[in-house]
């Protein structure tokens, strides 16, 4: 009963859920395949290959999450239901979060039998995809179930995605922003300051999604006719 | 004609209303304000042309404001199908080409709105402090040349696209594409970046600066050297051609799938 509702979940979830995480590392693994076989340079590839998880991944889950929480054509129905909206919502996420940190593992392990680099090894490995994913998908979804906008969300995730990307040495640089900055390991590397990064973001993505559950326990803030 | 206007019209009336665009374009368009650092138009020393200032600007805010268009337009046909109208919109007298350039031309004027607005501010903010009237009027230009091919590009691809790929991985894509197509220096990853196909306006706005130096990477050695011409009028001209032109190209291929597609379907419906 169980693994039927979530394996309902994940169709209802849409095929975005399904398909947005691989298409991301396909797209970085593909790339790097062009450039080495391009005469590009071992380090390029790898520096691409490390933002197919730390960059590529958490912008394709973001954009994913967001649509997720705005999306439900049958909105009033689920609010009659005995099952809180939030449950259903929350499964929809966690398939999401279940698909990517699958082929996130399975992308890294490719990747190191190749011979590559990704950064940390050990369990601390998993914090290079795991934290700014996190982070930028509970940014996503807070967004999203605050103003209820797919539009406006989605803006306000690309905004910050590009900020860092562009101003990365502002932030870099800021003590304040250092722990909101999402590409550290693949800018500036996994030495010091590293861990504190990580921690950061794990504990903002978090608190992200706590703010997002409790404005989505009052559902009726999710009901309009149209993006606005 | 009138069929074309009359979609036109509608679609620039219901979009020129969505609050999430003019809330979205504030948003990027003021966070590019407040993070232009040293090397922005607010920097610029007193004196410096009119020309350059608002060339500058117009560069400013085409580094994100066409995020905001991309994602406001990308759900434009897919909305359609989700809404179940599109066979209602198909019976239509018009041909399918029509509602679609209709869109497309809607949406451009609706987008086009917040992009004229933010250079027409900036320079009235620029009046009292550089005291050139010429400002408004530059500003008129960096429009023409360096704003609106981006966001006809941008508007072709975002109709068309999401309808392909579903609208959340072309947002993903989008946002990628235009850091790797528009920022990415050219010297670190084969990219678009520094050539006639870039929509931010990299040639155009380095006419407008006009101080020898190039806005952003216009004509940087790199991948597809052919596409990188030296900085001019004339290959600002061409880059605003070919920007135009490429954004039509997935309008095109549309226009022609759907027009294939009515004729197929036209004996059963009859």
């Amino acid at each position: 009963m169980t693994l039927t509702i979530w394996l309902h979940e994940a169709r209802r979830a849409g095929p975005a859920a399904l398909l947005a995480p691989p298409a991301a590392l396909l797209f970085a693994a593909a790339i790097a395949v062009f450039i080495r076989a391009t005469n590009g340079s071992r380090a390029q590839a790898q520096t691409l290959l490390l933002a197919g998880l730390e960059a590529i991944t958490p912008l394709a889950v973001a954009m994913v999450a967001l649509t997720i929480v705005t999306r439900e054509s049958c909105r009033e129905l689920h609010l009659s239901l005995p099952t809180p909206h939030l449950a259903t919502i929350g499964r929809r996420l966690g398939v999401l979060g279940a698909v990517a940190a699958v082929l996130c593992l399975a992308y890294a392990a490719v990747v190191a039998l190749a011979g590559y680099r990704t950064g940390s090894s050990g369990v601390a490995a998993l914090l290079v995809w795991a934290a700014p994913t996190l982070w930028l998908a509970g940014f996503a979804a807070l967004v999203a179930a605050a103003t209820r906008s797919t539009v406006l969300a989605s803006s306000a995730v690309a905004l910050v995605w590009l900020a860092e990307q562009v101003w990365a040495s502002a932030f870099v640089g800021s003590p304040l922003l250092r722990p909101l900055f999402l590409f550290f390991t693949s800018r500036v590397g996994d030495g010091p300051g590293w861990a504190a990064n990580r921690v950061g973001l794990l504990a903002g993505g978090l608190l992200f999604l706590a703010v997002t559950a409790a404005v989505l326990s009052k559902p009726e803030r999710l009901l309009s006719e149209e993006d606005a | 004609m009138t069929a074309l206007l009359a979609v036109a019209r509608y679609e620039f009336r219901m979009q020129a209303r969505k609050r999430s665009l003019w809330i979205a374009a504030t948003l990027l368009g003021g966070a590019l304000i407040v993070l232009q650092g040293d090397r922005g138009p607010r920097s610029l020393p007193v004196g410096t042309p009119a020309r350059e200032v608002m060339g500058t600007w117009a560069l400013l805010f085409a580094i994100l404001m066409p995020l905001a268009y991309g994602m406001l337009l990308a759900d434009r046909l897919v909305r359609d199908r989700k809404l179940r109208v599109e066979p209602l919109l198909e019976s239509l007298p018009h041909a399918p080409a029509t509602r679609l350039a209709g869109k497309y031309l809607g949406g451009i004027g609706a987008c086009a709105l917040p992009g004229l607005a933010a250079l027409l501010l900036a320079a009235i903010t620029e009046l009292p402090k550089r005291h050139d009237p010429a400002l408004i009027g530059w500003a008129l230009v960096a429009f023409v040349v360096v704003t609106l091919p981006g966001i006809a590009m941008v508007a072709g691809f975002a109709l068309v696209c999401p309808v392909i790929v579903s609208v959340p991985l072309f947002r993903v894509l989008f946002v990628g594409y235009w850091f790797w197509g528009n920022m990415l220096a050219p010297d670190f990853l084969p990219s678009l970046t520094g050539t006639l196909l870039t929509p931010i306006g990299d040639y155009g706005a380095t006419w407008l600066l006009a101080n020898g130096h190039t806005a952003l990477f216009a004509g940087t050695p790199g991948f597809l050297s052919f596409l990188r011409p030296d900085p001019s009028a004339a290959t600002a001209a061409l880059s605003v051609a070919v920007v135009v032109l490429c954004g039509l190209i997935p309008l095109a291929a549309a226009a022609v799938v759907a027009h294939r597609s009515t004729r197929q379907t036209w004996p059963s419906k009859a």
